[in-house]
């Protein structure tokens, strides 16, 4: 059933962005706030292909563009995670996917997301990036972003395919 | 190709609405179909952050003072030193206090302290990387807490209210590089504007008098806004770190260390509203207004008056 996909997808996402914002953020990592969200975009994509993929990243964006205490301008976070969904999505085959890829474009997303939020922040007049900082963050950004992808893309895959046989059938 | 072609039509128009929804929210992002989208978001995740921060909360603040307990000895014996040098200099200051009391009863006013403020705990906090210093709040419109309201903790200024919802309210910390606080020297009557720097170890604040006279380690408080919103009169914010450009260039600017370390908030008070203070009806000025600024203001005041005004950060350091 497509229900329930969506469901375990909104329930993740939900979960990811909260997470993000209450635990991750306040806690003193070095660098960038480890992106759960963006992982957990990566791994729904990973587990149910560029389409999902594409619409989890735009839901997950927008939810990371609207939670309290968000700031910036609304929609950039949902389309740099879309494309994120859908490229994501097309990467290696979808039924035997090494972890090193998988890992390895997770990464490679947390840090392009960050340098293109900064960049596209620029472009539009937002006087808060520090460039000084930026390469900094999208250094750590991908570091935490892999690490964060070794643990949960295994982990959605496995979720995934319990909870929504369907989609693995053909 | 079938399905590719679906996946490609579906991709373009989520980058589409994407676009989109940036365009509309540049354009104006306080009123219009983004703020609708934006206080939708927050009436879904604001209790779900509530929930999460009343978990994760007290398991963070631990960790924090785990982290700290190397620094403690070393705390200790700083402020070991520090209350020696503050008992000496309290001897000095009774007189000087004898002197502002006896000032206070003669121009009947009552203490300007009187912040009412309603507690609240940060329970999110934005992620580094979109360089917004902005966190979350407990404490929203049930709590009384409306838009533009003064934060404080315990050390000084820590921001204002930009949003609430119900249950939570979006503060803007005085370090985020958007944030602008209309600031005054204690005990002098130079005035100038606090921005934050965008880091969070640093402000800057712009004097307006080419001329002024600032030491290093000179006390920075709020100047106190109409109505006291967006920012309340008195609330200490930093001190003077060094002075940049040389005296009578056309602006000159202090570089301004925070009193309060916003990488490790908790607990802070919302500023409802200050107290107003007897009117000043023995002096005859033109209808004051019931603010801490009537003394920098009116430059028919009497010069003595000013101690009192230096005294305030200490006391209303207390929240």
């Amino acid at each position: 059933m497509v229900i329930r996909r969506i469901l375990l997808c909104a329930v993740l996402l939900l979960l990811a962005v909260v997470l993000e914002v209450t635990l991750l953020a306040p806690l003193p990592f070095p660098g960038a706030t480890p992106p759960l969200v963006l992982v957990t975009v990566a791994a729904l994509s990973f587990a149910f292909g560029p389409n999902t993929g594409a619409v989890c990243g735009f839901i997950g964006g927008l939810l990371l563009d609207t939670a309290p205490p968000a700031a910036g301008t609304l929609g950039i976070t949902a389309l740099l995670l879309t494309l994120v969904g859908y490229l994501l999505g097309r990467l290696g085959d979808p039924n035997d996917r090494p972890l090193f890829l998988s890992v390895g474009g997770t990464a490679a997303a947390g840090g392009l997301v960050v340098l293109g939020a900064a960049i596209l922040g620029g472009l539009l007049g937002n006087p808060r990036i520090q460039w000084g900082d930026v390469p900094v963050m999208v250094i750590t950004a991908a570091l935490y972003a892999a690490f964060l992808a070794v643990l949960l893309v295994p982990l959605i895959q496995r979720l995934s395919r319990r909870l929504v046989p369907e989609a693995f059938a053909r | 190709m079938r399905d590719g072609r679906t996946n490609r039509i579906v991709l373009a128009i989520l980058v589409l609405l994407s676009i989109t929804l940036v365009i509309i929210d540049l354009r104006g992002s306080s009123s219009g179909p983004t703020a609708a989208i934006r206080s939708a978001g927050a009436a879904v995740l604001a209790p779900l952050e509530r929930v999460s921060g009343s978990i994760f909360g007290p398991l963070l603040s631990l960790g924090d003072s785990l982290g700290s307990l190397g620094e403690k000895d070393q705390q200790i014996a700083d402020l070991t030193a520090e209350n020696a040098r503050l008992r000496a200099d309290l001897d000095l200051v009774a007189n000087e206090k004898a002197r502002v009391a006896e000032l206070d009863s003669l121009l009947g006013l009552v203490g300007n302290n009187g912040y009412v403020t309603v507690p609240a705990q940060v329970i999110a906090v934005g992620p580094a990387q979109g360089f917004a210093w902005t966190v979350t709040i407990d404490a929203g419109t049930r709590d009384g807490v409306e838009p533009q309201m003064s934060v404080i903790s315990g050390a000084g200024l820590v921001g204002r209210t930009i949003s609430v919802t119900p249950t939570t309210a979006t503060v803007l910390l005085i370090v985020d590089a958007t944030s602008s606080v209309g600031a005054r020297l204690a005990g002098t009557s130079q005035i100038g504007i606090v921005s934050g720097s965008g880091r969070q170890d640093a402000l800057q604040m712009q004097l307006l008098d080419p001329l002024a006279v600032v030491d290093v380690g000179d006390i920075v408080v709020s100047f106190g806004s109409e109505a006291d919103r967006p920012y309340a009169p008195g609330i200490p914010i930093g001190t003077v770190l060094e002075m940049r450009g040389t005296e009578g260039q056309l602006t000159r600017s202090a570089l301004i260390q925070p009193y309060v370390d916003v990488s490790r908030l908790d607990i802070v008070g919302v500023v409802l509203r200050v107290d107003e203070r007897a009117p000043r009806e023995p002096l005859p000025m033109p209808t004051p207004t019931p603010t801490t600024d009537d003394s920098v203001l009116s430059p028919q005041t009497d010069d003595s008056v000013i101690p009192e005004e230096s005294a305030a950060p200490d006391e209303t350091a207390v929240p």
